[in-house]
């Protein structure tokens, strides 16, 4: 992995927090996808992305971020993103509508608590 | 022969002609003649023994001689007047005293007239001078004054016919006495007083010896018994010690006292007759007379023997000394020719000595051949070369090609035939070959010979020389090999980096034809950062080359692998370690975040980096220095850090520049950062300064320099590179960079930085499909609306999937606006964004 982007993984039970740091772009895209399905634990239920520390990302990060919703969806996992309020991110997320289909919490406490609020598969 | 005593302007004989002199002159010597004449007359007269007129000694006659002897016979006047005057008052009348006087006159000028013709020294140094004084002077010459004298006295009636004998032989013995006696010591009274030889007791000598005869004499007259004898040896002493100058006033002296005696009637005389008196006297002033003259005569006469033997022997010795000095030089001469001519032959068997050891050290070796007689002869390095012991056979022409390697053999025969057709001195073609030696080895020779003709224009001979290059051939080919890997191992060119100015040179070690084992490099990393390094391999030639672009191709992979300086230095000592033992290296390796000026380095036992700040000031990174790499010590580098700022220069070399014989290498530290501060110039400009200061003509390393420098990013910039992701970030490194010093407000710089890589995305996804093709994207900012061209080769298509179609809405949100153009020659993509007083929203 090359050094434009470090993803760094933490399993708490079901649920499986990924911090991502650095630069998303078309060239470790897909790096960053892999690093980040290779973190998540087979028991995990839910995951937590937190892009606070991302300074760069683009359609393809986007993109990349779709398709992990949507692969995740598949098999009923759910997925939230951490992204603060005045990130750079947050204009690319929000332009391309990607909130209306996966979650952004400013606050990594609030996607934490998103989670054991609206969790019907727990038990 | 002149002798020094003579005086050269008087006359032979030494008489002063006083006819030739002034009348008054003349008069005045005849006068004095006269008075001296007519004195000596007077005195003579009171010894006489016979009456008045007849004296046993009469010393006027001497002094005749002696007057005509120096001044010469023309005063004879003065001599007849004064004898005249004498015989007046005695003789009997006037007649007879002029006949007489005429006699007294013709007496003398016969004397000095026969003197003259028999060639008289007035001297009287010889025997003959003592002998023509003695019987012609005197004894002969007198018997005419004796025979006028008595004849006068006969006629005039004062002798009696008979007593004419008696008289005769008185006048003529007193005359005689008279030349004998005095005229000699008138004549010694002449100059040159000083002997030569005198000494300065001589006067004291002389003095002694005259008042011993002034003492002697007259006690031995007045004694009895007769004791006239003793003065005899007096006189001796005088004529032996004195010669004549002595013997004559000694004699004069003697007779004197003698005369004196007889006249006296005193010692001798006492007793006897007048006759027997007479004959005495006579017979005592002879002998007396004689003796002196001879006894000097001889003497002298000795002296000059002795004198002229003493000067023969001295001219001798001069002559024997010149001869024995010139056969000294001749000598010399000759011994000197034999030196000369051993040292000669000395040195033609050290030249030869010398050639033949310069031949073996130089791998030459030479050759004649004398054509008329067919020989051939080999230096004894010509043998080694072909692999022989030297001179262990006669070399033949056949026997020598026949070792050479087929082709070139014939191209060897071709050319001697060539020669042989030629009648001329000329050189043949020089010729490279190879041949086998005995044992198999092949060597590769170079050969040069010339043709020799003789007047006839007939072939004399064939020199040449052959040289062995085999190692030279094999040197120069592994170095041309070496040389190129290391040019094909550095890099051809330097990567165009936006914002920064890079320079870097490759000096080769001028001494000797060593390939050296520096080199430097510059990569783009996939963060957009830049590694920059530079690093030397111990050692020359093909080796050092080759571990270098190990090296280097190694230190590329870690780098696109590792951001960390100190990690990617710690993997290369892994394997160098590993893999190629034996090997030191020294390696500096740095990242540089252009976008921050952030460098973070590592440093392998490098000559440290040198940073020169705008302003001329300087510093070495020093910090975190670890051992060479493949020490097999710990102490592998620390990583440091620092911040380039705008306009600074880092530069980056290799020992070779600063490293010299004669300095230090602190010294050469400092002479490289004083040099660096003053050029503050355009980066390559401030390399090839360096270079030419720092490195001479003759260095022996080589020497890399790598420098580099952020230059402002502002303004119109149009960037190329191709269509792949990996050159996303560091386009957005440049782009962030270049919005910063545009004075573009964060967000806005943000916007266009999305859009920018938005765009730059679509064409790297779908320009080309599957094919490379380049980008370029030109910046720029007018009336303060920042304007991105983004144009490619290939054709547009519209956004299908993996992005999920977001690049070009997303693209128009964030810009003011978007233009597309496409076309068969590509799309150009045209984004605008004001940049200045921006309202944030």
């Amino acid at each position: 992995m090359s050094d434009l982007a470090r993803v760094e993984g933490e399993q708490q039970g079901t649920l499986c927090l990924v911090r991502v740091h650095g630069e998303i772009d078309l060239s470790n895209a897909q790096e960053v996808s892999s690093a980040i399905g290779s973190v998540m634990g087979r028991e995990s239920r839910r995951l937590v992305v937190d892009l606070s520390n991302i300074t760069y990302l683009d359609s393809a990060g986007v993109a990349l971020l779709l398709r992990l919703a949507e692969r995740l969806q598949t098999r009923r996992r759910q997925l939230h993103l951490v992204v603060p309020r005045g990130s750079p991110v947050r204009r690319v997320l929000v332009f391309t509508g990607l909130p209306r289909v996966i979650p952004v919490e400013a606050r990594l406490e609030d996607a934490l608590v998103q989670f054991d609020a609206g969790s019907p598969d727990d038990p | 022969m002149a002798t020094r005593d003579e005086t050269p302007k008087a006359p032979p004989d030494g008489l002063v002609h006083v006819a030739t002199a002034h009348p008054w002159s003349y008069a005045a010597s005849a006068l004095v003649v006269a008075v001296a004449y007519y004195g000596s007359a007077k005195f003579g007269l009171r010894l006489a023994l016979v009456g008045r007129n007849i004296t046993p000694f009469w010393p006027p006659t001497g002094i005749a001689v002696a007057a005509f002897l120096l001044l010469g016979r023309s005063v004879w006047p003065g001599v007849a007047l004064a004898a005249f005057v004498v015989n007046l008052p005695i003789s009997t009348d006037g007649v007879a005293a002029l006949a007489t006087a005429a006699g007294n006159t013709l007496a003398p000028l016969v004397a000095a007239t026969l003197l003259a013709k028999v060639g008289f020294h007035r001297r009287i140094d010889r025997l003959r001078d003592a002998a023509a004084i003695v019987f012609v002077g005197a004894l002969l010459s007198m018997s005419i004054s004796a025979s006028v004298g008595a004849g006068v006295l006969v006629v005039s009636g004062v002798l009696r016919a008979d007593d004419l004998l008696g008289a005769w032989a008185v006048w003529w013995a007193g005359d005689a006495m008279g030349v004998l006696v005095v005229t000699p010591f008138v004549l010694s009274l002449l100059p040159p007083w000083r002997q030569p030889s005198s000494a300065p007791w001589r006067p004291l000598e002389a003095a002694l010896l005259f008042a011993l005869i002034a003492t002697v004499s007259p006690v031995a007259f007045g004694a009895d018994p007769h004791l006239m004898f003793v003065v005899i040896p007096l006189l001796g002493w005088a004529a032996w010690r004195f010669q004549q100058r002595g013997a004559a006033p000694a004699a004069l002296l003697v007779v004197l006292v003698a005369s004196w005696a007889a006249a006296k009637g005193v010692g001798p005389f006492r007793a006897g007759t007048l006759l027997e008196n007479m004959l005495t006297l006579q017979a005592f002033n002879a002998t007396v007379a004689f003796c002196s003259f001879f006894f000097a005569a001889v003497v002298t006469e000795r002296l000059h023997a002795h004198q002229a033997l003493e000067r023969d022997a001295a001219k001798l010795e001069t002559r024997v000394r010149q001869r024995t000095s010139q056969l000294s030089v001749t000598n010399l001469q000759l011994r000197n020719e034999i030196v000369e001519r051993e040292e000669s032959s000395r040195k033609l068997v050290q030249r030869e000595t010398q050639l033949a050891e310069a031949q073996q050290v130089a791998h030459i070796g030479s050759w004649e051949w004398l054509i008329p007689q067919n020989r051939i002869s080999w230096s004894d390095e010509m043998y080694r070369i072909h692999g022989y012991v030297p001179q262990s056979f006669p070399p033949t022409f056949e026997m020598a090609v026949a070792q050479v390697n087929h082709g070139d053999a014939a191209r060897i025969r071709s050319n001697v035939e060539a020669a042989i057709r030629r009648a001329d001195d000329h050189d043949l073609p020089n010729i490279e070959y190879r041949i086998t030696r005995p044992n198999g080895a092949e060597r590769v020779l170079v050969g040069k010979a010339k043709m020799r003709v003789g007047p006839n224009r007939e072939h004399l001979r064939i020199v040449g020389t052959v040289q062995d290059v085999t190692e030279g051939r094999k040197a120069e080919r592994e170095h041309r090999i070496a040389e190129t890997l290391q040019r094909g191992l550095l890099p051809d060119r330097l990567p165009q980096l936006p914002g920064v100015a890079l320079a870097a040179s490759y000096v080769p070690a001028g001494q000797d034809m060593a390939v050296g084992g520096d080199w430097y490099d510059v990569v783009e990393l996939p963060s957009g950062h830049v590694g920059l390094a530079i690093g030397d391999v111990a050692g020359h030639g093909l080796r050092a080359a080759s571990t270098m672009g190990q090296l280097r191709m190694a230190l590329r992979a870690y780098a696109l692998e590792d951001p960390s300086p100190a990690k990617v230095v710690r993997r290369l000592d892994h394997l160098v370690s590993r893999l190629l033992e034996s090997e030191i290296v020294t390696l500096v390796y740095l990242v540089l975040d252009m976008d921050s000026g952030l460098v973070s380095f590592a440093n392998a036992g490098h000559p440290p980096p040198l940073v020169v700040g705008s302003g001329g000031q300087t510093a070495y990174l020093e910090d975190g220095l670890g051992s060479p790499l493949g020490c097999d010590e710990p102490g592998l580098p620390v990583e440091g850090t620092f911040r380039l700022a705008p306009d600074s220069t880092l530069l980056l070399y290799t020992d070779g520049l600063v490293e010299k014989r004669g300095i230090s290498i602190q010294e050469g530290l400092e002479r490289l950062a004083s040099l660096a501060a003053d050029g503050g110039q355009d980066i390559e400009a401030l390399c090839e300064t360096l270079l030419r200061s720092m490195v001479e003509g003759d260095n022996a390393d080589d020497v890399a320099l790598l420098a580099i420098r952020p230059v402002p990013l502002t303004g119109r910039l149009l960037l190329r590179m191709p269509a792949e992701p990996r050159v996303l970030a560091p386009l957005r490194q440049t782009l962030r960079r270049w919005l910063r010093e545009s004075d573009a407000n964060p967000q806005v710089a943000n916007d266009i930085l999305l859009a920018c890589g938005e765009v730059c995305t679509n064409v790297i996804e779908h320009a080309y499909g599957a094919e490379e093709g380049p980008l370029e994207i030109s910046l720029d900012v007018r009336d303060g609306t920042a304007e991105v061209i983004v144009r490619d080769q290939g054709c547009w298509r519209p956004a299908s999937g993996l992005d999920g179609g977001h690049g070009l809405p997303l693209t128009q949100e964030l810009m003011e606006s978007v233009e597309l153009s496409g076309g068969p020659q590509g799309t150009v993509v045209r984004i605008r964004r004001r940049v200045s007083s921006e309202v944030l929203s």
